[in-house]
Protein backbone atom coordinates (compact mmCIF):
# COMPACT_ATOMS: atom_id res chain seq x y z
CA UNK A 1 0.00 0.00 0.00
CA UNK A 2 1.56 3.16 -1.07
CA UNK A 3 0.57 6.43 1.49
CA UNK A 4 2.02 9.21 -0.90
CA UNK A 5 -0.25 12.24 -1.62
CA UNK A 6 0.30 15.91 -2.46
CA UNK A 7 3.30 14.82 -4.45
CA UNK A 8 2.70 17.03 -7.51
CA UNK A 9 0.39 19.46 -5.65
CA UNK A 10 3.73 21.86 -5.19
CA UNK A 11 3.81 22.76 -8.91
CA UNK A 12 2.92 25.48 -10.78
CA UNK A 13 0.21 25.40 -13.27
CA UNK A 14 -3.23 27.63 -14.42
CA UNK A 15 -5.06 24.31 -12.29
CA UNK A 16 -3.12 24.41 -9.64
CA UNK A 17 -3.45 28.11 -9.35
CA UNK A 18 -7.71 27.76 -9.72
CA UNK A 19 -9.06 29.19 -6.43
CA UNK A 20 -9.87 25.53 -4.48
CA UNK A 21 -13.23 26.17 -4.10
CA UNK A 22 -14.19 27.34 -7.92
CA UNK A 23 -11.91 24.21 -8.56
CA UNK A 24 -13.54 21.33 -6.91
CA UNK A 25 -17.03 23.05 -8.30
CA UNK A 26 -16.05 22.77 -11.94
CA UNK A 27 -14.11 19.81 -12.12
CA UNK A 28 -16.69 17.79 -10.07
CA UNK A 29 -19.82 19.03 -11.96
CA UNK A 30 -17.57 18.21 -15.04
CA UNK A 31 -17.01 15.19 -13.91
CA UNK A 32 -20.43 13.97 -13.23
CA UNK A 33 -21.25 15.45 -16.86
CA UNK A 34 -19.04 13.06 -18.41
CA UNK A 35 -20.92 10.22 -16.51
CA UNK A 36 -23.85 11.42 -18.56
CA UNK A 37 -22.26 10.58 -21.81
CA UNK A 38 -24.31 7.67 -23.35
CA UNK A 39 -23.40 8.33 -27.04
CA UNK A 40 -19.91 6.88 -28.38
CA UNK A 41 -19.21 9.61 -30.29
CA UNK A 42 -19.02 11.78 -27.32
CA UNK A 43 -16.44 9.84 -25.77
CA UNK A 44 -13.79 11.55 -27.61
CA UNK A 45 -15.04 14.78 -27.29
CA UNK A 46 -14.91 13.96 -23.05
CA UNK A 47 -11.42 12.32 -23.61
CA UNK A 48 -10.02 14.59 -25.61
CA UNK A 49 -11.56 17.90 -22.76
CA UNK A 50 -9.80 15.52 -19.82
CA UNK A 51 -6.49 15.31 -21.41
CA UNK A 52 -5.97 18.49 -22.61
CA UNK A 53 -6.89 19.86 -18.83
CA UNK A 54 -4.42 16.96 -17.54
CA UNK A 55 -2.04 18.70 -19.87
CA UNK A 56 -2.88 22.23 -18.77
CA UNK A 57 -2.26 20.82 -15.45
CA UNK A 58 1.31 19.73 -16.04
CA UNK A 59 0.90 16.63 -13.63
CA UNK A 60 3.76 14.25 -15.09
CA UNK A 61 2.47 11.39 -16.95
CA UNK A 62 3.59 9.14 -15.05
CA UNK A 63 1.34 10.21 -11.91
CA UNK A 64 -1.82 9.33 -14.37
CA UNK A 65 0.07 5.77 -15.02
CA UNK A 66 0.71 4.48 -11.69
CA UNK A 67 -2.92 5.82 -10.19
CA UNK A 68 -4.90 4.42 -13.07
CA UNK A 69 -3.06 0.64 -12.67
CA UNK A 70 -5.64 -0.64 -10.32
CA UNK A 71 -8.59 0.97 -10.97
CA UNK A 72 -7.79 -0.04 -14.52
CA UNK A 73 -7.58 -3.61 -13.72
CA UNK A 74 -10.64 -3.50 -11.62
CA UNK A 75 -12.23 -2.35 -14.66
CA UNK A 76 -10.93 -4.99 -17.01
CA UNK A 77 -12.48 -7.18 -14.97
CA UNK A 78 -16.02 -5.76 -14.99
CA UNK A 79 -16.55 -5.25 -18.57
CA UNK A 80 -13.97 -7.84 -20.46
CA UNK A 81 -16.76 -10.13 -21.11
CA UNK A 82 -19.01 -7.25 -22.78
CA UNK A 83 -18.46 -8.04 -26.40
CA UNK A 84 -18.84 -11.43 -25.74
CA UNK A 85 -21.58 -12.45 -24.42
CA UNK A 86 -23.58 -8.95 -24.57
CA UNK A 87 -25.42 -8.38 -28.19
CA UNK A 88 -27.34 -9.67 -30.80
CA UNK A 89 -25.39 -8.37 -33.65
CA UNK A 90 -22.74 -10.62 -34.29
CA UNK A 91 -19.18 -9.01 -35.28
CA UNK A 92 -16.79 -11.68 -35.97
CA UNK A 93 -16.86 -15.39 -34.91
CA UNK A 94 -14.09 -17.64 -34.69
CA UNK A 95 -15.56 -21.27 -33.04
CA UNK A 96 -17.47 -20.45 -29.83
CA UNK A 97 -15.42 -16.57 -29.24
CA UNK A 98 -17.96 -14.29 -30.74
CA UNK A 99 -17.66 -10.98 -30.95
CA UNK A 100 -20.59 -8.81 -30.56
CA UNK A 101 -21.59 -5.35 -31.51
CA UNK A 102 -23.84 -4.09 -28.61
CA UNK A 103 -21.12 -5.34 -26.02
CA UNK A 104 -18.06 -4.02 -27.83
CA UNK A 105 -19.68 -0.01 -28.11
CA UNK A 106 -21.02 -0.97 -24.59
CA UNK A 107 -17.29 -1.61 -23.63
CA UNK A 108 -15.64 1.08 -25.18
CA UNK A 109 -18.44 3.89 -23.89
CA UNK A 110 -17.93 2.39 -20.16
CA UNK A 111 -14.18 2.48 -20.69
CA UNK A 112 -13.56 5.88 -22.14
CA UNK A 113 -16.38 7.37 -19.49
CA UNK A 114 -13.99 5.55 -16.82
CA UNK A 115 -10.98 7.07 -18.22
CA UNK A 116 -12.16 10.33 -18.83
CA UNK A 117 -13.57 10.68 -15.21
CA UNK A 118 -10.84 9.22 -13.27
CA UNK A 119 -8.59 11.73 -15.04
CA UNK A 120 -10.45 14.61 -14.15
CA UNK A 121 -10.28 13.32 -10.87
CA UNK A 122 -6.63 12.99 -10.47
CA UNK A 123 -6.23 16.31 -11.45
CA UNK A 124 -7.96 17.75 -8.82
CA UNK A 125 -6.22 15.44 -6.42
CA UNK A 126 -2.96 15.95 -7.87
CA UNK A 127 -3.56 19.90 -7.84
CA UNK A 128 -4.70 20.58 -4.89
CA UNK A 129 -3.08 19.82 -1.49
CA UNK A 130 -4.89 17.58 1.02
CA UNK A 131 -5.86 20.19 3.28
CA UNK A 132 -6.99 22.73 1.37
CA UNK A 133 -9.65 20.34 -0.40
CA UNK A 134 -11.45 19.58 3.15
CA UNK A 135 -11.12 23.02 3.88
CA UNK A 136 -12.37 23.90 0.79
CA UNK A 137 -15.05 21.09 0.85
CA UNK A 138 -16.23 22.29 4.53
CA UNK A 139 -16.80 26.16 3.27
CA UNK A 140 -19.26 24.57 0.84
CA UNK A 141 -21.00 22.87 3.53
CA UNK A 142 -19.51 19.46 4.37
CA UNK A 143 -20.38 18.91 8.16
CA UNK A 144 -18.03 19.59 10.69
CA UNK A 145 -17.99 16.22 12.08
CA UNK A 146 -16.55 14.80 9.02
CA UNK A 147 -14.64 17.33 8.29
CA UNK A 148 -13.00 16.97 11.58
CA UNK A 149 -13.28 12.95 11.25
CA UNK A 150 -11.72 13.17 7.59
CA UNK A 151 -8.48 15.27 9.00
CA UNK A 152 -7.98 13.55 11.98
CA UNK A 153 -8.23 9.78 9.90
CA UNK A 154 -5.70 11.28 7.22
CA UNK A 155 -3.31 12.18 10.14
CA UNK A 156 -3.32 9.09 11.87
CA UNK A 157 -3.37 6.77 8.54
CA UNK A 158 0.31 7.07 8.33
CA UNK A 159 0.84 6.65 11.59
CA UNK A 160 -0.89 3.28 11.99
CA UNK A 161 0.25 1.90 8.37
CA UNK A 162 3.35 1.68 10.10
CA UNK A 163 2.26 0.20 13.25
CA UNK A 164 1.02 -2.41 11.20
CA UNK A 165 3.73 -2.80 8.91
CA UNK A 166 5.82 -3.51 12.22
CA UNK A 167 3.46 -5.78 14.10
CA UNK A 168 3.22 -8.23 10.62
CA UNK A 169 7.43 -7.65 10.78
CA UNK A 170 6.87 -9.13 14.12
CA UNK A 171 4.98 -11.60 13.14
CA UNK A 172 6.86 -12.97 10.60
CA UNK A 173 10.13 -12.80 12.80
CA UNK A 174 8.23 -15.41 15.00
CA UNK A 175 7.36 -17.93 12.18
CA UNK A 176 3.67 -17.01 11.03
CA UNK A 177 3.92 -17.86 7.48
CA UNK A 178 7.21 -19.25 6.52
CA UNK A 179 6.69 -22.78 7.49
CA UNK A 180 5.51 -24.82 4.48
CA UNK A 181 1.93 -25.53 5.21
CA UNK A 182 2.06 -29.53 5.56
CA UNK A 183 4.28 -29.61 8.68
CA UNK A 184 2.79 -26.98 10.50
CA UNK A 185 -0.73 -28.12 12.18
CA UNK A 186 -2.05 -31.14 12.93
CA UNK A 187 -4.59 -31.81 10.29
CA UNK A 188 -7.09 -29.10 9.23
CA UNK A 189 -5.28 -27.56 6.25
CA UNK A 190 -7.93 -28.08 3.46
CA UNK A 191 -8.08 -26.13 0.51
CA UNK A 192 -10.21 -22.98 -0.11
CA UNK A 193 -10.82 -23.14 3.75
CA UNK A 194 -8.24 -20.36 6.15
CA UNK A 195 -7.14 -22.33 8.67
CA UNK A 196 -8.82 -21.75 12.30
CA UNK A 197 -4.98 -20.63 13.62
CA UNK A 198 -4.12 -18.31 10.47
CA UNK A 199 -7.75 -16.90 11.30
CA UNK A 200 -6.89 -16.71 15.06
CA UNK A 201 -3.56 -15.18 14.43
CA UNK A 202 -4.93 -12.46 12.01
CA UNK A 203 -7.85 -11.32 13.88
CA UNK A 204 -5.26 -10.69 17.24
CA UNK A 205 -3.45 -8.61 14.55
CA UNK A 206 -6.11 -6.41 13.08
CA UNK A 207 -7.33 -6.46 17.39
CA UNK A 208 -4.19 -4.98 18.62
CA UNK A 209 -4.04 -2.45 15.97
CA UNK A 210 -7.65 -1.13 16.93
CA UNK A 211 -6.99 -1.33 20.65
CA UNK A 212 -3.51 0.76 20.06
CA UNK A 213 -5.59 3.20 17.62
CA UNK A 214 -8.31 3.47 20.32
CA UNK A 215 -5.53 4.05 22.99
CA UNK A 216 -3.83 6.82 21.39
CA UNK A 217 -7.21 8.01 20.43
CA UNK A 218 -6.99 9.14 24.28
CA UNK A 219 -3.65 10.58 24.47
CA UNK A 220 -4.70 13.17 21.46
CA UNK A 221 -7.86 13.45 23.08
CA UNK A 222 -6.53 14.89 25.91
CA UNK A 223 -4.11 16.62 24.05
CA UNK A 224 -6.69 18.27 21.65
CA UNK A 225 -8.47 19.11 24.53
CA UNK A 226 -5.30 20.82 26.27
CA UNK A 227 -5.39 23.01 22.82
CA UNK A 228 -8.87 24.03 23.43
CA UNK A 229 -11.04 21.78 21.36
CA UNK A 230 -14.50 21.33 21.47
CA UNK A 231 -14.54 25.12 23.20
CA UNK A 232 -15.27 27.44 19.90
CA UNK A 233 -19.13 27.36 19.36
CA UNK A 234 -19.38 24.59 16.37
CA UNK A 235 -21.93 26.41 13.90
CA UNK A 236 -19.99 29.45 13.54
CA UNK A 237 -16.93 28.43 13.44
CA UNK A 238 -14.82 30.17 10.60
CA UNK A 239 -14.79 27.45 7.95
CA UNK A 240 -11.29 28.17 5.77
CA UNK A 241 -9.11 31.34 7.39
CA UNK A 242 -8.44 33.10 4.58
CA UNK A 243 -7.39 36.70 4.79
CA UNK A 244 -9.35 38.82 3.17
CA UNK A 245 -8.03 40.14 0.03
CA UNK A 246 -9.08 42.18 -2.81
CA UNK A 247 -10.87 41.00 -5.69
CA UNK A 248 -7.84 39.55 -7.65
CA UNK A 249 -7.35 38.84 -11.18
CA UNK A 250 -6.51 35.68 -9.97
CA UNK A 251 -10.52 35.63 -8.52
CA UNK A 252 -11.43 36.45 -11.74
CA UNK A 253 -9.61 33.98 -13.61
CA UNK A 254 -11.31 31.18 -11.43
CA UNK A 255 -14.80 32.74 -12.08
CA UNK A 256 -14.39 32.05 -15.31
CA UNK A 257 -12.87 28.90 -14.80
CA UNK A 258 -16.12 27.80 -12.78
CA UNK A 259 -18.41 29.76 -14.98
CA UNK A 260 -16.28 27.56 -18.42
CA UNK A 261 -16.35 24.03 -16.71
CA UNK A 262 -19.86 24.34 -16.12
CA UNK A 263 -20.88 25.69 -19.67
CA UNK A 264 -19.23 22.78 -20.94
CA UNK A 265 -20.79 20.36 -18.87
CA UNK A 266 -24.48 22.08 -19.72
CA UNK A 267 -23.02 21.52 -23.58
CA UNK A 268 -22.26 18.19 -23.02
CA UNK A 269 -25.29 17.32 -21.34
CA UNK A 270 -27.17 18.87 -24.34
CA UNK A 271 -24.95 17.19 -27.28
CA UNK A 272 -26.17 13.61 -25.13
CA UNK A 273 -29.36 14.18 -27.27
CA UNK A 274 -28.66 15.58 -30.32
CA UNK A 275 -29.19 12.69 -32.51
CA UNK A 276 -26.19 11.77 -34.73
CA UNK A 277 -26.65 12.25 -38.60
CA UNK A 278 -22.97 13.55 -39.73
CA UNK A 279 -20.08 11.82 -40.79
CA UNK A 280 -19.55 8.22 -42.01
CA UNK A 281 -23.05 6.00 -41.35
CA UNK A 282 -21.74 2.93 -40.38
CA UNK A 283 -19.25 3.82 -37.49
CA UNK A 284 -21.76 6.01 -36.13
CA UNK A 285 -23.87 3.37 -35.86
CA UNK A 286 -21.05 1.38 -34.43
CA UNK A 287 -20.35 3.31 -31.87
CA UNK A 288 -23.79 5.09 -31.00
CA UNK A 289 -24.88 3.34 -28.01
CA UNK A 290 -28.88 2.79 -27.42
CA UNK B 1 -16.08 -4.03 -3.95
CA UNK B 2 -15.90 -0.68 -5.15
CA UNK B 3 -17.78 0.48 -8.03
CA UNK B 4 -15.35 2.30 -10.35
CA UNK B 5 -15.93 5.34 -12.07
CA UNK B 6 -17.68 5.37 -15.30
CA UNK B 7 -19.36 2.06 -14.98
CA UNK B 8 -22.92 2.92 -13.17
CA UNK B 9 -24.70 5.27 -15.38
CA UNK B 10 -25.15 8.97 -14.26
CA UNK B 11 -28.58 8.80 -12.46
CA UNK B 12 -27.51 6.18 -10.43
CA UNK B 13 -24.09 8.01 -9.14
CA UNK B 14 -27.05 11.24 -8.49
CA UNK B 15 -29.22 8.50 -6.81
CA UNK B 16 -26.43 6.87 -4.68
CA UNK B 17 -25.67 10.64 -3.52
CA UNK B 18 -29.19 11.30 -2.89
CA UNK B 19 -29.75 7.94 -0.79
CA UNK B 20 -26.32 8.47 0.89
CA UNK B 21 -27.02 11.92 2.27
CA UNK B 22 -30.04 11.11 4.74
CA UNK B 23 -28.17 7.99 5.43
CA UNK B 24 -25.48 10.27 6.91
CA UNK B 25 -27.69 12.79 8.24
CA UNK B 26 -29.51 10.32 10.08
CA UNK B 27 -26.13 9.17 11.48
CA UNK B 28 -24.94 12.55 12.07
CA UNK B 29 -27.82 13.64 14.18
CA UNK B 30 -27.76 10.23 16.36
CA UNK B 31 -24.22 11.22 16.71
CA UNK B 32 -24.68 14.65 17.73
CA UNK B 33 -27.28 13.89 20.24
CA UNK B 34 -24.35 11.79 22.13
CA UNK B 35 -23.62 13.45 25.22
CA UNK B 36 -19.58 14.10 24.74
CA UNK B 37 -19.28 14.41 20.74
CA UNK B 38 -15.85 15.70 20.91
CA UNK B 39 -14.75 13.44 22.94
CA UNK B 40 -15.71 10.24 20.73
CA UNK B 41 -14.82 12.19 17.38
CA UNK B 42 -11.08 11.34 17.65
CA UNK B 43 -11.95 7.68 18.98
CA UNK B 44 -14.16 7.41 15.80
CA UNK B 45 -11.45 8.86 13.72
CA UNK B 46 -8.60 6.65 14.63
CA UNK B 47 -10.47 3.40 14.61
CA UNK B 48 -11.61 4.77 11.24
CA UNK B 49 -7.88 5.29 9.82
CA UNK B 50 -7.71 1.33 11.56
CA UNK B 51 -9.94 -0.15 10.36
CA UNK B 52 -8.76 1.57 6.74
CA UNK B 53 -5.51 -0.35 7.20
CA UNK B 54 -6.88 -3.37 8.89
CA UNK B 55 -8.38 -3.71 5.86
CA UNK B 56 -5.14 -4.37 3.82
CA UNK B 57 -5.14 -7.82 5.95
CA UNK B 58 -4.83 -10.61 3.62
CA UNK B 59 -6.37 -14.30 4.70
CA UNK B 60 -4.47 -17.15 3.38
CA UNK B 61 -7.12 -19.67 1.94
CA UNK B 62 -5.18 -22.00 0.73
CA UNK B 63 -3.63 -21.19 -3.20
CA UNK B 64 -4.74 -17.70 -2.61
CA UNK B 65 -5.77 -15.16 -0.04
CA UNK B 66 -8.58 -12.67 0.09
CA UNK B 67 -8.46 -9.39 2.00
CA UNK B 68 -11.53 -8.43 4.58
CA UNK B 69 -14.29 -5.99 4.31
CA UNK B 70 -15.11 -5.21 7.67
CA UNK B 71 -17.72 -3.15 7.19
CA UNK B 72 -19.74 -5.68 9.42
CA UNK B 73 -16.88 -5.40 12.63
CA UNK B 74 -17.05 -1.35 12.05
CA UNK B 75 -20.65 -0.90 12.42
CA UNK B 76 -20.33 -3.63 15.57
CA UNK B 77 -17.28 -1.45 17.26
CA UNK B 78 -18.82 1.94 16.06
CA UNK B 79 -22.14 1.88 15.70
CA UNK B 80 -23.82 5.16 14.16
CA UNK B 81 -20.16 6.40 13.60
CA UNK B 82 -19.43 3.70 11.32
CA UNK B 83 -21.49 5.80 8.22
CA UNK B 84 -19.30 8.60 8.53
CA UNK B 85 -16.28 6.06 8.64
CA UNK B 86 -16.91 4.40 5.68
CA UNK B 87 -18.04 7.49 3.54
CA UNK B 88 -14.44 8.99 4.85
CA UNK B 89 -12.61 5.31 4.27
CA UNK B 90 -13.99 5.13 1.12
CA UNK B 91 -13.23 9.08 -0.04
CA UNK B 92 -9.65 8.57 1.32
CA UNK B 93 -9.69 5.40 -0.88
CA UNK B 94 -10.77 7.25 -3.89
CA UNK B 95 -8.75 10.03 -3.42
CA UNK B 96 -5.23 8.06 -2.13
CA UNK B 97 -5.41 4.85 -4.71
CA UNK B 98 -8.54 4.96 -7.51
CA UNK B 99 -10.26 2.30 -5.13
CA UNK B 100 -13.65 3.05 -6.00
CA UNK B 101 -14.70 6.76 -7.53
CA UNK B 102 -15.45 10.17 -6.40
CA UNK B 103 -18.75 10.05 -8.89
CA UNK B 104 -19.56 6.80 -7.10
CA UNK B 105 -18.87 7.93 -3.54
CA UNK B 106 -22.62 7.93 -3.35
CA UNK B 107 -23.18 4.65 -4.01
CA UNK B 108 -20.60 2.49 -2.63
CA UNK B 109 -21.41 4.76 0.66
CA UNK B 110 -24.98 3.11 0.81
CA UNK B 111 -23.52 0.15 -0.47
CA UNK B 112 -21.04 -0.38 2.37
CA UNK B 113 -22.64 1.74 5.08
CA UNK B 114 -26.60 0.73 5.00
CA UNK B 115 -25.17 -3.28 5.89
CA UNK B 116 -22.56 -1.85 8.23
CA UNK B 117 -26.03 0.62 10.12
CA UNK B 118 -27.39 -2.84 10.27
CA UNK B 119 -24.91 -5.17 11.19
CA UNK B 120 -24.31 -2.16 13.98
CA UNK B 121 -27.93 -3.03 14.96
CA UNK B 122 -27.74 -6.78 14.90
CA UNK B 123 -24.76 -6.48 17.32
CA UNK B 124 -26.72 -4.64 19.75
CA UNK B 125 -29.64 -7.53 19.65
CA UNK B 126 -26.83 -8.99 21.86
CA UNK B 127 -27.66 -7.54 25.01
CA UNK B 128 -31.34 -8.65 24.70
CA UNK B 129 -29.88 -12.36 24.33
CA UNK B 130 -28.80 -11.86 28.19
CA UNK B 131 -29.65 -15.93 28.64
CA UNK B 132 -27.15 -17.25 26.00
CA UNK B 133 -23.91 -16.11 28.34
CA UNK B 134 -22.68 -12.92 27.46
CA UNK B 135 -19.80 -13.80 25.63
CA UNK B 136 -21.58 -16.67 23.99
CA UNK B 137 -23.97 -13.85 22.73
CA UNK B 138 -21.13 -11.58 21.83
CA UNK B 139 -19.44 -13.98 19.70
CA UNK B 140 -22.45 -15.20 17.62
CA UNK B 141 -23.90 -11.42 17.07
CA UNK B 142 -20.30 -10.86 16.29
CA UNK B 143 -20.55 -13.57 14.11
CA UNK B 144 -23.82 -12.30 12.49
CA UNK B 145 -22.58 -8.98 12.23
CA UNK B 146 -19.92 -10.17 10.31
CA UNK B 147 -21.52 -11.92 7.78
CA UNK B 148 -24.47 -9.31 7.48
CA UNK B 149 -22.47 -6.75 6.75
CA UNK B 150 -20.58 -8.58 3.25
CA UNK B 151 -23.38 -10.70 2.73
CA UNK B 152 -25.81 -7.84 2.48
CA UNK B 153 -22.71 -5.31 0.40
CA UNK B 154 -22.22 -8.13 -1.95
CA UNK B 155 -25.82 -8.94 -2.83
CA UNK B 156 -26.44 -4.56 -3.45
CA UNK B 157 -23.61 -4.78 -5.36
CA UNK B 158 -24.27 -7.66 -7.75
CA UNK B 159 -27.57 -6.72 -7.84
CA UNK B 160 -26.58 -2.87 -9.27
CA UNK B 161 -23.86 -4.15 -11.88
CA UNK B 162 -26.73 -6.83 -13.14
CA UNK B 163 -29.26 -4.24 -13.06
CA UNK B 164 -27.65 -1.18 -14.77
CA UNK B 165 -24.69 -3.31 -17.43
CA UNK B 166 -26.47 -2.31 -20.55
CA UNK B 167 -28.64 -4.72 -22.02
CA UNK B 168 -27.94 -7.98 -24.33
CA UNK B 169 -27.44 -10.33 -21.67
CA UNK B 170 -30.71 -12.69 -21.48
CA UNK B 171 -32.36 -13.25 -18.55
CA UNK B 172 -31.36 -16.91 -18.17
CA UNK B 173 -27.66 -15.95 -18.45
CA UNK B 174 -28.31 -12.74 -15.74
CA UNK B 175 -30.04 -15.46 -13.63
CA UNK B 176 -27.32 -17.89 -13.51
CA UNK B 177 -24.88 -15.17 -13.14
CA UNK B 178 -26.67 -14.06 -9.71
CA UNK B 179 -26.77 -16.84 -8.37
CA UNK B 180 -23.35 -18.08 -8.87
CA UNK B 181 -22.07 -14.74 -7.62
CA UNK B 182 -24.02 -14.74 -4.23
CA UNK B 183 -23.22 -18.56 -3.97
CA UNK B 184 -19.79 -17.43 -4.29
CA UNK B 185 -19.50 -14.78 -1.43
CA UNK B 186 -21.37 -16.99 1.16
CA UNK B 187 -17.93 -18.58 1.80
CA UNK B 188 -16.44 -15.36 2.14
CA UNK B 189 -19.33 -13.82 4.33
CA UNK B 190 -19.25 -16.75 6.17
CA UNK B 191 -15.00 -16.05 6.59
CA UNK B 192 -15.66 -12.51 7.72
CA UNK B 193 -18.11 -13.72 10.34
CA UNK B 194 -15.37 -16.04 11.54
CA UNK B 195 -12.89 -13.35 11.48
CA UNK B 196 -15.54 -11.02 13.21
CA UNK B 197 -16.47 -13.19 15.51
CA UNK B 198 -12.63 -13.96 16.50
CA UNK B 199 -11.66 -10.26 16.68
CA UNK B 200 -14.90 -9.66 19.02
CA UNK B 201 -14.07 -12.38 21.19
CA UNK B 202 -10.13 -10.84 21.23
CA UNK B 203 -11.30 -7.59 21.89
CA UNK B 204 -13.40 -8.77 25.04
CA UNK B 205 -10.52 -10.28 26.46
CA UNK B 206 -8.47 -7.96 25.71
CA UNK B 207 -10.16 -4.32 25.71
CA UNK B 208 -13.64 -4.78 26.82
CA UNK B 209 -14.52 -1.04 26.60
CA UNK B 210 -13.98 -0.71 22.69
CA UNK B 211 -16.94 -2.97 22.84
CA UNK B 212 -18.98 -0.18 24.68
CA UNK B 213 -21.82 1.79 22.64
CA UNK B 214 -21.52 4.88 22.44
CA UNK B 215 -24.54 6.11 21.85
CA UNK B 216 -26.17 4.89 24.58
CA UNK B 217 -26.45 8.03 26.57
CA UNK B 218 -27.81 6.21 29.70
CA UNK B 219 -24.59 4.87 31.20
CA UNK B 220 -27.02 2.18 33.46
CA UNK B 221 -27.83 0.66 29.98
CA UNK B 222 -23.85 0.36 29.22
CA UNK B 223 -23.09 -3.46 29.93
CA UNK B 224 -19.68 -4.03 31.14
CA UNK B 225 -18.82 -5.99 27.59
CA UNK B 226 -16.21 -8.43 29.53
CA UNK B 227 -18.08 -9.19 32.51
CA UNK B 228 -21.48 -11.47 32.30
CA UNK B 229 -24.37 -9.52 32.26
CA UNK B 230 -26.36 -9.39 35.45
CA UNK B 231 -29.17 -10.89 34.33
CA UNK B 232 -27.25 -13.78 32.84
CA UNK B 233 -27.01 -16.75 35.20
CA UNK B 234 -24.52 -18.79 33.38
CA UNK B 235 -22.36 -15.95 31.40
CA UNK B 236 -18.59 -17.45 31.61
CA UNK B 237 -16.56 -14.24 30.83
CA UNK B 238 -12.91 -14.91 29.68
Amino acid sequence: MRLVMDEFAHLDSPIHRWEPRCKLLGLVTLMFAFAFVERGWLVPVVLAIALSLYGLSRLPLSFLRSRLRYPGYFLLGVVALLPFCSGQTVLWQLGPVVLRQEGLSAMLLIAGRFLAIVTTGFILLGTTPFLTLVAALRSLGLPPVLADMTLLTYRYLFDLAETLATMKLAMRLRGFGQVPSGDRHRGFSIPFLPRRTDLGNLSALAGTLLIRSYEQSERVYKAMRLRGYGYTPRSGAAPVAQPKTPFSTLDLASMMGLAGAVALAIALLGLGFVPVSFGVPQLTHLLSFR
Amino acid sequence: MHIPDGILPAPVCIGGYALAAPLLGYALRKINRMPDVTEQIPKASLLTAAFFIASSIHIPIPPASVHLVLNGLLGAVLGYFAVPAIAIGLFLQAVMFGHGGLTTLGVNTVLMGFPALVAAWVFRLRHRFGRLGARRADLLFAFLAGAIGLGLAALIFFGLILATIPGGLDAQAERVAVYGLVASHIPLALIEGVFTAMLVGFLRRVKPELLQDPTRSDPSALQPAGQPSKKSTGGRAA
